[in-house]
């Protein structure tokens, strides 16, 4: 998986690389992948392949999609090379990347983020990237070339109230170097310049999103009901089911109850949860939850258990109707040919009183021949 | 009530036609626009049984080839025991599916329930709806079959909502019991179709057809189309009673003799060949819509414009097919119909953008409600009223292959090359051939019709001195039972001297 997992990401950087030589910066065509993001503006990590030229340092050119979904549009897309000692040959796994991670290598390929901050109109950004495995990061934050008239510029870079030290300063932009390797490393990054006014950009740095229903899940009282979470993009390491008891979250254990949940997955990015017999008491909310190495996320669902007797008494009401309006119609032509026999009645007798006083015999006849 | 059977040979024209018209748009409404409708509910099913789409997809194909497939036994049931029973049971049979749908446990019992069984009750439904129209109309039938007509996108345009809003709140078990339950107004729709005669003997001649009426119920007995005891194409039973074998007691039910009449064979040919192109376009409008980049609401929009053009398409039609102009040319309209249906679908991978997408849409709406409101009305100016019974049986099983096989080749195409233009491209190309074919046929049988009635006209020149007028209304009725009246204002003509010499 994981060589695909490059495999892919070398081809839609070529794609990319395509683009960006005759595109637009805002490009809309999108990945599969973007097409499923949130719809707040998020990135998505796009790793290269790794060209190894040389033994002595690496390029990697980390290059980033956006959405751009009603958002402002200073923003770029950028290939950087950024070179590192390299101890690490262009075969990587994404295996051997963590490991080189964990054991504090400090050969790391990074991934470039980058804003162009939007001037002194005083909007501030806000990126999300979703991240679910163990990477590294360098977020910048970039100015105009057109405002570089602007004296005493003092770039903070923030998490929370915590300031972050080491920022790498190029001719407008500064950036910073992230290993995200647990979940205490995301939360929301901030780069504040300070100048005559102060300018910022924000980096919210998540989980993969799961979505889970919004509208509630209709079923019946003995029937079956099946709940499926699916996480677009990222394969999450495991799933887990919750169910909300009060204000509890109760996990679901499916070999505890094996004839009232079964819990399946039919691949690693989708699961399902089978709810057998359906009582009343099973009404209420689900959560399936999907583990990262970075961290959590949950989605929401939403069971609604019906008696028989909730659509039986449309039904019945229905089928009244339609008894009625039948009964209606019979009844209505019923009387208009007793009507209909009356009159023509009453028409065969003139008809036949005109006919005799006419004196016409030929004419009689001429009825009757037909 | 008198004047009214002195009219024409009973055919109301108006009256309780209307109400048999808003009967028909309800039941027509509900054969075309159900199977389209209960597609919402296929990704719940989906994931509740744990199919793959075309699995699902193909509750939908059994439906719409059982609804066309039946056709002929929608007919010989009507020609056995006329309209009205027929649509009753099948709006049963329809409640009844769908109801036993609900408690469906595999989706092998679904294609059962909802494919088979509700498929074959909208079958029974919409023939006798066509047939009855034809029966109770003529000098207005092209505005009747356009209002009829109009109940298939008015119906999908309620019932898309409704479906959304029954699978909101009960789920699709409880939908599909609710639905059951509402197509038993098809019944409703049945009940509005009281049996009339094609022929009426009017009020006069009842008095001396007094001896006769005896006989014609013996003969009566077997394969009549109307109930009352009184009004019966006598002359063609009684023809038929007396040289009687095999084939023709076949003939009684489903009239098989259709396959040597001209007009009837370039009918189904054309239509055969426009139906491999006609419902494709619409089952991809949407995909096509978001491959181009144009997001899902706006997409089912564009289908939502469609219907409404559609709507009011029908109807207006209709009314241009009744004036005077087009009436006995009405062949050349639905051949030109078709033909513009094909260059919409050759014109559409020019459209770029949303906007040409919703012109298209227009147009396209446009074509297909001209197309549909004429599908039968041409039929019945082809075959007649009587054998029509017979015929609207026969094209719909023909058309069962090549309605099935039109989107399925569409779908190859888009696979294919990747590309939807070339699936367009197919479509229009398909209809602008049929619309061709019509045409230049339609000129032909026109040209053959005007010389037999030329021939028949001095044929009928020598015995007339004898005649009465009740013989020449028989002998017209018998025209009318066999050949046709493709040549609709000829035979208006004879009604208005018939109506002076009758003088009522």
């Amino acid at each position: 998986m994981p060589a695909a997992f490059s495999g892919k990401r070398l081809g839609l950087l070529l794609l990319l690389c395509l683009s960006l030589s005759g595109g637009s910066p805002a490009d809309p065509t999108m990945t599969p992948q973007d097409a499923s993001q949130s719809q707040a503006n998020s990135l998505t990590k796009m790793q290269a392949g790794l060209n190894g030229e040389s033994s002595e340092h690496m390029t990697t050119t980390g290059t980033v999609n956006w959405q751009s979904q009603g958002s402002p549009s200073h923003h770029l897309t950028l290939g950087h090379n950024v070179s590192t000692p390299a101890l690490l040959g262009p075969d990587l796994t994404t295996q051997e990347f963590k490991q080189a991670i964990k054991a504090n290598v400090s050969s790391v390929t990074f991934v470039e983020y980058e804003v162009l901050l939007p001037g002194v109109s005083g909007t501030s950004i806000e990126k999300n990237i979703t991240l679910d495995s163990a990477t590294g990061i360098e977020l910048s934050c970039r100015l105009d070339s057109k405002y570089s008239y602007l004296k005493n510029l003092q770039m903070t870079w923030k998490r929370g109230n915590e300031t972050i030290e080491h920022i790498n300063k190029t001719e407008n932009s500064w950036g910073i170097q992230l290993k995200i390797l647990d979940n205490s490393k995301l939360g929301s990054y901030s780069c504040t310049l300070k100048g005559e006014e102060e300018i910022s950009a924000i980096f919210h740095l998540q989980v993969p999103k799961i979505e889970g229903k919004e509208k509630p899940i209709v079923s019946y009282e003995g029937d079956t009901a099946v709940m499926i979470c699916k996480s677009f993009g990222y394969t999450p390491i495991a799933w887990t089911w919750y169910r909300t008891n009060g204000s509890e979250q109760i996990a679901i254990n499916d070999s505890l109850l094996a004839d009232k949940y079964v819990i399946n997955s039919i691949s690693a990015n989708v699961t399902h949860l089978k709810i057998l017999k359906l009582t009343g008491e099973d009404d209420g909310v689900y959560w399936c939850e999907a583990a990262f190495e970075l961290g959590k996320s949950k989605g929401r669902l939403k069971l609604k258990v019906l008696s028989f007797m909730v659509p039986l008494k449309p039904f019945l009401a229905i089928v009244a109707e339609v008894v009625i309006l039948v009964t209606i119609i019979f009844l209505y032509e019923m009387y208009s040919k007793k009507k209909c026999a009356e009159d023509e009645k009453e028409f065969d007798q003139v008809e036949q009183l005109k006919s005799e006083e006419s004196n016409g015999l030929e004419n009689s006849a001429r009825h009757r021949k037909i | 009530p008198s004047a009214n059977m002195g009219r024409a040979p009973g055919l109301p024209d108006g009256g309780w036609g209307w109400a048999v018209v808003f009967g028909a748009f309800v039941s027509i409404g509900f054969a075309y626009a159900f199977p389209k409708g209960i597609a919402i509910f296929f990704k719940e099913i989906q994931d509740f049984f744990g199919t793959s789409y075309s699995e699902i997809a193909w509750v939908s194909s059994i439906m719409l080839a059982t609804t066309y497939g039946a056709g002929p036994i929608s007919s010989i049931l009507v020609n056995r025991y006329g309209s009205r029973p027929v649509v009753i049971f099948g709006g049963l049979l329809c409640g009844i599916g769908m109801v036993s749908a609900a408690f469906c446990t595999s989706i092998l019992q679904l294609y059962i329930c909802v494919g088979f069984i509700t498929g074959f009750g909208l079958a029974l439904n919409l023939q006798p709806s066509v047939i009855i129209i034809g029966k109770y109309f003529l000098k207005r039938r092209p505005i009747a079959n356009g209002l009829a007509m109009a109940g298939s996108p008015v119906m999908l345009c309620t019932l898309a909502p409704l479906n959304q809003f029954l699978f909101d709140n009960f789920g699709w078990r409880g939908s599909f019991l609710i639905l059951g339950a509402i197509l038993l107004n098809c019944c409703v729709a049945g009940a509005l179709f009281r049996p009339i005669g094609a022929a009426r003997a009017s009020v006069k001649t009842q008095a001396t057809q007094e001896g006769k009426d005896a006989l014609k119920e013996e003969v009566t007995k077997d394969a009549m189309e109307m109930s009352s005891p009184t009004d019966v194409p006598m002359e063609t039973k009684m023809e038929e009673e007396e040289g009687k074998d095999c084939c023709e007691k076949i003939n009684q039910y489903l009239d098989f003799s259709l396959f040597k009449h001209r007009g009837f064979l370039i009918y189904l040919i054309g239509n055969v060949l426009m139906f491999l192109g006609f419902f494709a376009p619409i089952v991809f409008l949407a995909p096509y819509a978001k491959h181009i980049g144009i997001d899902e609401y706006s997409a089912a929009f564009l289908l939502s414009i469609l219907a409404i053009v559609d709507m009011i398409a029908r109807p207006t039609t209709g009314i241009i097919a009744n004036s005077k102009w087009v009436r006995p040319r009405i062949q050349y309209f639905f051949s030109f119909s078709i033909a513009f249906n094909g260059a919409c679908h050759l014109l559409c991978p020019l459209a770029s953008g949303y906007t040409g997408l919703v012109v298209y849409s227009v147009f396209f709406g446009l074509a297909f409600g001209m197309v549909c409101a004429m599908l039968f009305e041409t039929l019945m100016d082809l075959v007649g009223a009587a054998r029509f019974t017979s015929a609207v049986g026969l094209v719909t099983i023909a058309e069962c292959c090549t309605i099935l096989l039109g989107p399925p080749i569409g779908g190859t195409l888009i696979d294919t090359f990747g590309d939807y233009k070339y699936m367009f491209i197919k479509c229009g190309a398909v209809m602008v051939l049929a619309g061709t074919f019509l045409f230049i046929m339609n000129y032909y049988n026109y040209r053959m019709l005007a010389k037999e009635e030329k021939e028949r006209k001095a044929k009928e020149e020598d015995p007339k001195s004898v005649r009465t007028e009740n013989e020449g209304r028989n002998n017209w009725n018998k025209e009318t039972a066999q050949d046709g009246p493709e040549l609709e204002p000829l035979r208006e003509e004879q009604e208005g001297l018939k109506k002076e010499v009758n003088g009522t």
